[in-house]
């Protein structure tokens, strides 16, 4: 479905990606650890043409995307949950959630996806007048994925889904993605808690230095050398 | 101003000009000299607009009050006395600038609570006040019931402005005859300007006005008061256009309300940002180049082309005046600067952003340098665990704060108590108000009722800065560096509030203000090195990679040299080496400094581990206090935040 060849992105004379390959296949959640500074934003940002590759390619549904501009990218049906969150702070809730499904064609597939994500995510229900920059950080980080999920995607990017939020939501966030994963949607999850990550996905990569160093599938993954002791911080 | 052989052949080039001009017949010394007083204006605004990042529409006013300042002391109009005097404009100069600073106060004042779009349109109105009221004040009467105390007084000249103002005189120097002398008094006024101006911008008080243009609320919590530092700019923006007012009015000898209408507060600006905004090279440059092409390219060239149009026998070209067009080469300039430079012509290149964590660390990417004992700067052991508090007492007692958000309660009669030397975790689910809680007791929000007490007194109405001032620190959840200021002067803006220079120490620079200097730099590379930054000093912090970003905000924080530290999700994406780092570096900080510190943190690894006890938050309320071990067991605590613990289970390999 999604497949990366040899690419190479740069910002400015800094090489963030030096020759990165990986392939998503339709209906897979595959996972993409790395330490900070290893690529992980830069890859999702390179898939989305935020950013150019300087080489190599990016191919959605076996077409090239890596020319096209970001809007036409989501059109055929990428969305991401940024890191950072980054929602629409003077827009309410409701707005924001509502522009998450603005390129979408089936306009009545829209409320009973709007219900979805408010049932998986009800402190988002008690707040939808309230603006978005009211929120609280873990709140904003609920909103960006549930903005990602009303797009109803092909393939949705997290960058970092569980970051800032409490054990219990955390452990609620890699349902929701097993769950959404069940229905039809193709995931491609960055995580820092790679345990989690590795838990719910059915294959994994290790990204350092803008390189692929490790991929299989997650399980074994979860008992290679390197992932416990770089990543999952064991002994 | 840059390396090598460039200031002595511009110090050359700029003495001998004058001289070449008269020998080749140029005849552009007065429009040169005229372009160095606007130089001298961009160079106030750039304080204004460059530094501290205030948008400033109607910076012309403070032209037009330094020059009818030098024109009513200095003027038979009003009959002032000081007219006539040899040494009248010698000391009209220094009125004028001290006037105009004191209305940049005045006005400043009123202006501070707002920011952006606000701002600016506020110095537009002002901008087209002080033109309309100098039109007015020509022929003031007042009449009281038939009494008339001011019986058509000519405050201004009116419309026709202030003519004669007294010249400066000096033995032997022609002023009235030759633009000569006039080149070389603006030359030293303006080379003692941009002087004062970069010793101004590498002090106390310039990183604070870059801190303020960054994020006024970070710059708040790192100890630089906004609004002593903001009414700074505008005071000091405000006596250069002062100086530079008042020596045009006397080099024209005639001043009107039409010299400062609001076109001349959009030209500096334009100044400002085609050199770009920050860079006093670009804005002498931006300057220079504006009036140049303004009274000598365009004249010149409309001369040409008529001279063009003669030859070839087109009407048209032969009766042309390019000068006419100056607003549309003007705009044309600035477009495409912003297209294609969009710095400015000298602003520093900014790397395009990266992502929040992906950039390049070739050194071994996977590990963090570990936090060491050693590595602890001597002075901050010194000056933090020397507090005058009680051994045993609380550093932070807080009881029953309560704040709400319209109808929503974010924190309910909330007590908390960080004992001195203690880790206090603040966990809860979220929008629990956590946040919050730290934006009371740092002053950013005012508690609706409450005690907060810190070291025994209270600090309930205090701004953040001086909350700072007093040992509390803080980090933020979502990373609020100073993004376009280097690593070190990140941290310096950290020392802001334990440093003293003055307006005049910064500028004359001392030997007690030089030692001050010296010693915070080095106290900054200290810490930089302890929290393992070295080498990375002279980066723009929005390069830094994500871990990097977030061990920075904790070297500006320690730098203020707090008692508290208060820390938003410090391990938030960071993985576990990373995590175990950063928890080994809060326990050697306790138990090394005895700092105490207060941690909001989803990680419960991390807080287990580090934490003496435990507040949770539910709903603005506190729903338990315990130790790490009860807390864990506490069944509310687990059905509102902890969940099952499937996520705090080691890894089952195969699983």
């Amino acid at each position: 479905m999604l497949q990366l060849a040899d690419v190479h992105t740069y910002y400015g004379n800094i090489r963030a990606l030096r020759g990165l390959s990986l392939s998503v296949e339709r209906g897979e959640i595959v996972t993409l650890i790395g330490g900070n500074g290893a690529g992980k934003t830069t890859t999702l940002r390179t898939i989305l043409g935020l950013v150019r590759p300087r080489r190599g390619s990016v191919s959605f549904n076996g077409a090239r995307v890596d020319t096209l501009a970001t809007d036409r990218i989501v059109r055929l049906g990428i969305a991401q949950s940024p890191e950072g969150r980054h929602i629409f702070p003077r827009m309410s809730v409701l707005e924001n959630l509502e522009l998450g499904a603005f390129a979408r064609r089936d306009r009545d597939g829209i409320a009973p996806d709007l219900e979805r994500v408010l049932s998986l995510f009800p402190r988002l229900r008690e707040r939808l007048a309230q603006k978005g920059g009211t929120l609280s950080g873990g709140e904003q980080q609920m909103l960006a994925i549930s903005r990602a999920l009303m797009a109803r995607p092909g393939l949705l990017l997290l960058d970092e889904p569980s970051m800032g939020l409490s054990p219990i939501l955390v452990e609620t966030i890699f349902r929701i993605i097993q769950d959404i994963n069940r229905q039809g949607t193709t995931i491609l999850l960055v995580e820092q808690n790679a345990r989690m990550a590795l838990r719910v996905a059915h294959r994994g990569y290790v990204i350092q230095t803008g390189r692929i160093v490790l991929h299989d599938a997650a399980a074994e993954l979860l008992r290679s050398d390197l992932v416990r002791k770089t990543y999952l911080g064991e002994k | 101003m840059s390396r090598g052989l460039g200031p002595p052949a511009l110090a050359v080039a700029l003495l001998a000009y004058p001289f070449v001009d008269r020998a080749l017949g140029l005849q552009t010394v007065h429009a040169v000299s005229d372009g160095m007083i606007y130089t001298l204006l961009a160079l106030g605004l750039n304080i204004v607009v460059g530094y501290a990042g205030l948008l400033d529409l109607g910076y012309a006013a403070f032209f037009a009050i330094g020059a009818y300042a030098m024109g009513l002391l200095n003027s038979p109009v009003l009959g002032s006395p000081l007219y006539g005097h040899a040494w009248s404009f010698w000391v009209c100069i220094w009125v004028a600038a001290a006037v105009s600073a004191l209305l940049g106060v005045v006005i400043g004042a009123p202006t501070l609570r707002v920011r952006g779009d606000y701002l600016a349109i506020i110095t537009l109105g002002f901008g087209e006040i002080i033109p309309v009221a100098i039109r007015n004040l020509g022929d003031v009467t007042i009449e009281l019931g038939g009494w008339r105390p001011i019986e058509r007084l000519n405050l201004t000249g009116g419309e026709n402005g202030v003519n004669p103002v007294g010249r400066p005189h000096l033995p032997g120097v022609p002023f009235e005859t030759d633009p000569v002398p006039w080149y070389f008094l603006i030359l030293v006024i303006g080379a003692a300007s941009v002087w004062a101006m970069n010793r101004l911008r590498d002090s106390r008080l310039g990183r604070a006005w870059m801190a303020i243009r960054e994020d006024e609320t970070a710059a708040d919590c790192t100890g630089v008061n906004p609004v002593s530092t903001k009414l700074l700019a505008f005071a000091l923006g405000a006596s250069f256009s002062g100086f530079a007012g008042s020596v045009y009015a006397a080099k024209l000898q005639a001043i009107t309300p039409g010299a400062f209408e609001f076109q001349v507060s959009i030209m500096l600006l334009c100044m400002v940002v085609l050199g770009g905004a920050g860079s006093i090279r670009g804005v002498v440059l931006g300057a220079m180049l504006i009036t140049v092409f303004d009274r000598v390219v365009l004249s010149q060239t409309t001369f040409l082309v008529r001279a063009i149009g003669r030859t070839v026998g087109v009407p048209a070209l032969a009766s042309i005046d390019l000068t006419l067009w100056r607003w549309f080469f003007f705009g044309l300039g600035l477009v495409l600067v912003m297209l294609l430079r969009p710095q400015g012509l000298a602003g520093r290149r900014v790397q395009p952003i990266a992502g929040a964590d992906d950039l390049d660390e070739p050194a071994a990417p996977e590990a963090p340098p570990p936090a060491r004992i050693e590595a602890i700067p001597a002075w901050l052991r010194e000056r933090v665990a020397s507090g005058p508090v009680g051994h045993g007492a609380a550093i932070l007692d807080v009881r029953g704060v309560t704040k709400a958000f319209g109808g929503v309660v974010a924190l309910n009669a909330v007590d908390l108590v960080v004992p001195r030397g203690g880790i206090i975790g603040l966990i809860g689910p979220n929008g629990a108000g956590k946040t919050t809680f730290f934006n009371v007791v740092t002053g950013l929000v005012r508690p609706d009722d409450g005690r907060i007490t810190f070291a025994g007194a209270s600090l309930v109405g205090l701004r953040p800065n001086a909350i700072v001032a007093r040992g509390i620190a803080r980090t933020f959840q979502s990373i609020r560096l100073f993004a376009h200021m280097t690593v070190r002067d990140n941290v310096l803006v950290g020392e802001h509030c334990r440093l003293a220079a003055s307006v005049a120490g910064a500028v004359l620079r001392p030997p007690r203000v030089r030692a001050e200097e010296a010693r915070a730099r080095e106290r900054a590379r200290e810490l930089l090195a302890f929290v393992g930054l070295s080498g990375k000093d002279e980066e723009l912090a929005r390069n830094l990679p994500y871990g990097d970003q977030r061990r920075l905000e904790i070297a500006r924080a320690l730098a203020t040299e707090p008692r508290l530290l208060l820390l938003d999700e410090p391990t938030a994406g960071m993985n576990p080496r990373e995590s175990e780092t950063l928890t080994d570096l809060i326990g050697l900080l306790r138990r090394e400094l005895s700092l105490s510190i207060l941690l909001i943190e989803h990680d419960m690894e991390v807080v287990m581990r580090v934490s003496d006890r435990i507040t949770v938050l539910d709903y603005g309320t506190r729903i338990a206090e315990g130790t790490p071990g009860e807390i864990q067991r506490h069944p509310r605590v687990i059905e509102a935040y902890l969940g099952t613990g499937v996520s705090q289970e080691p890894a089952v390999p195969g699983a």
